[in-house]
Formats: structure tokens, sequence, C-alpha cells
């Protein structure tokens, strides 16, 4: 398997879901269980994670962040973001 | 401050329609009479949940013994829990496993003794590969995570790159290979199920390729042979700092086989909170953190890696649960194991697999082994 490409649909894998969020404190942090583990997730990892609902293609979760952090260099936003997914489909906790 | 829990390990019950001779069972199984009711499982499952604890994994025996998993799991997943139901698959007909994914199961796994029928059976005491693999089928109908575990050693480890296709076959996200841990009915049965360091040595690299060739579609995660190992494995993690696990009657332990250990008394759910077990109880503070360490293990880099091994291990080899992990090349005690391992690797003979291929050939080495029995 190779990088999403501007046309994937990415989507949690089977049996990966967010957790229900416990307490109003945590805000911040979501959660994701997978089989034998789970993931804290803030910041953009979590932007990134909450936008693959399996309907938006990578492009267009791509160009959503562009669009947020204008004053980042917009290539390694695609950049990151390919990496992180990847390497959450060698997980099999991500799927596109 | 003591952390969270992470995760339950629920021994519903120890019947078991398999008779696996390296269950990790302890020798003593819980008898179906002492087992806890549904309604005291749920009660458990809200007190983890209020713990923090984020998995239950379902396990026995074989789960589906009880004929109330279904609202077990139901349970587990109110209580804000990810289930997991490990099991053979015998007693799972498809309208089952459709109720327990409604009821909201998020990941199956099925264990697999080999990808030969006749030795799968042999290893099992039972006719389940056939079923087996029906089953796996129609899991992959379901939006569930699908895991498929299979046990090595020294039977059935010279055919492991055959199992490995056999398991992409079956398509499942994870596999786990996992050499015997050597508790219970598998140290009983050690004599004929350990490989030698060629076979170990062998199987590493045949997983190497695999994962490489499986990277994006299946998952391998491996559970080394600690034997052969320079330093012992982070047993569950290390004790009291992970994992809970509660045996069918209700015990609360710190991992399957601490109660080998004489001399020490494990709480029972039906006297005690949960909260107060993992916090306070004199069972789960025994080994926790380092104050309880030996040398070499309270001045070694490694000992908030491994943890010093595991306590059970340390038991039923050196004879005391306080030592170092004899599996550890720095442990006082290593002697026991380079013994047993220069035994098996010095005689060719007693390290070959048994070699047959007929159910009946295979039942006249039977002596070879002692099957894993049901409770009362």
């Amino acid at each position: 398997m190779a990088a999403p490409e501007d046309s994937s649909q990415p989507h949690l894998a089977p049996g990966c879901r967010w957790a229900a969020e416990k307490t109003a404190g945590a805000e911040e942090t979501r959660v994701i269980l997978f089989p034998e583990g789970a993931i804290k997730l803030q910041g953009t990892g979590r932007q990134v994670l909450e936008r693959c609902d399996g309907v938006r293609t990578f492009a267009e979760i791509i160009a959503e962040l562009q669009a947020q952090f204008k004053e980042a260099d917009s290539e390694k936003i695609r950049g990151d973001i390919s990496t992180f997914l990847e390497q959450l489909q060698k997980k099999r906790i991500v799927d596109y | 401050m003591i952390p969270n829990p992470l995760a339950l390990i629920a021994e519903i019950t120890h019947r078991c329609p398999l008779h696996c001779v390296y269950c990790s069972n302890p020798l003593e199984l819980a008898s179906a009479a002492s087992e806890l009711s549904t309604q005291e499982w749920l009660d458990i499952f809200q007190q983890a949940g209020k713990l923090g604890m984020l998995h239950a994994h379902f396990t026995g025996g074989e789960p589906l013994a009880r004929h109330d998993l279904t609202e077990l799991v139901a349970g587990a997943r109110a209580a804000g829990l990810y289930t997991n139901l490990i099991t053979s698959g015998i007693g799972l007909a498809e309208t089952r496993l459709k109720a327990l994914v409604e009821a909201g199961l998020d990941h199956i796994q099925i264990s697999f003794q080999d990808s030969r029928e006749v030795p799968a059976n042999w290893i099992a005491g039972a006719k389940a590969h056939a079923h087996k693999i029906e089953l796996s089928r129609i899991i992959r109908q379901y939006k569930i995570a699908f895991t498929v575990n299979l046990v090595i050693h020294r039977q059935n480890i010279d055919h492991l790159d055959e199992m490995i296709a056999f398991i992409e076959q079956l398509a499942p996200e994870r596999m786990e290979i996992a050499h015997t841990q050597y508790y219970g009915w598998a140290l009983k049965n050690r004599a004929a199920l350990l490989p030698t360091r060629g076979q170990v040595d062998t199987a590493v690299e045949i997983v190497a390729t695999a994962e490489k060739r499986l990277a994006g579609r299946i998952r391998i995660d491996s559970v080394v042979p600690d034997y052969y190992a320079r330093f012992p494995k982070a047993c569950m993690g290390g004790w009291g700092r992970r994992l809970i696990l509660i045996n069918p009657a209700g015990k609360v332990l710190p991992c399957h086989a601490a109660e080998v250990i004489p001399g020490m008394t494990f709480e029972n759910i039906r006297q005690h909170t949960l909260k107060y077990i993992w916090q306070e109880s004199p069972s789960f503070q025994k080994f926790r953190g380092e104050q309880w360490m030996p040398q070499p293990c309270r001045t070694c880099d490694q000992r908030s890696v491994d943890f010093g091994g595991c306590r059970c291990q340390a038991f039923l080899l050196a004879g005391d649960a306080a030592a170092t992990d004899p599996a550890c090349s720095l442990a006082p005690a290593h002697q026991i194991i380079e013994s047993a391992l220069h035994a098996l690797n010095s005689d060719t003979a007693a390290s070959k697999p048994v070699a047959a291929s007929s159910m009946v050939q295979l039942q006249q080495v039977e002596k070879l082994w002692s099957y894993r029995t049901n409770p009362e």
C-alpha cells in the first residue's frame, strides 16, 4: 500500500472508533480506540482524523487544513498529513 | 498517584470445548458453579469504566460457553469500554454473531492451531478447524475488527510461512504470531512444545519478511519467545501497572498465572471494589514499582523497560517470585533456562516435530502431552 491519493476517502478502519467523551475538562484531547490499544489526539492530528469520515477526499482534507493554517508551508502540510495517514494505515487504524 | 488501569481481562468462564496443549489457563480451573453472575459482571464493567479503563477483553476458557455473553458485551459497551472477544468460535453461528455485533462488539479474535486440519485438531484436542474457517468468512461480512491468532511451537513452527499464507486468505486486519508462553498447561507440556534456536531464528526472519509484504493490508503483532531472548518480557506491562484480570470466580489478579505464587492472597470482587483492589490491595502493590526488586534489576537500565520480567515465571522456574526472571541473561537463575535449552538443542531426535499425517498416527503419540481438561 502507498500514500493516499487525492481522490482517496480516508476513514477509520473496521473496529476503530472514537471513545465517547468522558469529562468536560478534557475538551482538547480525544481518544481513538482500536484492537489492543488507544491513541490520544489533540491539535492538528485530531483535526485531520475528525475529517476522515469516508466522505471527504484526501484533497479536500488537505485544502481545509491549508486554509486553516495559511501561514504554514502548504506543501509541508500535505506531506505531513500524507505521512501521518500512511502510518495509521499500516497500523490498520485508518483505511483509504 | 497510581495511574488508571487500561484494560480488563474478563475471564468469564473456564469451560471450553477445546483442550489446547498450550493453554495458558491455570491447571486448577474455576468450577462452573463458582462463576460470577450476569449482574456481577455488569457491575464490574461499570466500575471499570469509572476507573478510566478503556478495553474489555472477553476470554476464558471459551467465552461463548456463557449464554449471557451478548448481554455482557452490551453492558461493557454501555460502560464506555472497547469490547474484544477472544474465542475459538465454537458455539458461534451467524445469528449469535449478528446479535453480538448489534450489542456493540468491536473486535473479534479467533485462534487457529495450524493451517493444516489434522494437526490443528490434534493440538486443540477437538474437531474445530473447519468451523473456524467457515466462521472467518462470515465475520468478514460484518463491520468489526478481525484478528487471527496463531500460537507457534515446535510442532508447527517449521511451516510458519504456510500458516501465514493461510491466515492471509482469511483477510483479517491483524494477525498475532505468538510464541508459546510457558505457564499452566504449556509449562506442563514444554518438552513437546519448546522450539530449537534454529527454528526460532528462522521464524523471526519469516515474520519480518511477511510484515514487509503485508504492510498496509495486515498488521502483524508478534509475541516473542522469551527463553531465547537477552532480556525478559515486560510481562503484562509490569505488575499492577496497566492490566487487571478477573477470573470466572471473581478473583482479581494482575495476570493470568499469578495464583501459582504461594503465600499470596488475591481479593475477590464479591468482597471489594475494583478501585480498592487496584489502588490499595496488598496483592496489587506487592510487585508494583521498584522497591521489591533484587539485584541485578534494582540498578539495571532495563528495569523501567521490562520491570524485572515475569513474577510467575520467576516462581515457576527459580522458586522465588521476587527473583529476577530467569529468562533474563543477567539473572542469577538464568542457568535454569540455559540447561533446558541446552538439552533440547543438543538432542536432534528429541527436537524434531512429530511427523504424522493422520489422526490415527497422531493419537498413537498422545502420551507426548497432557490435554487441557475442563472444570467441574
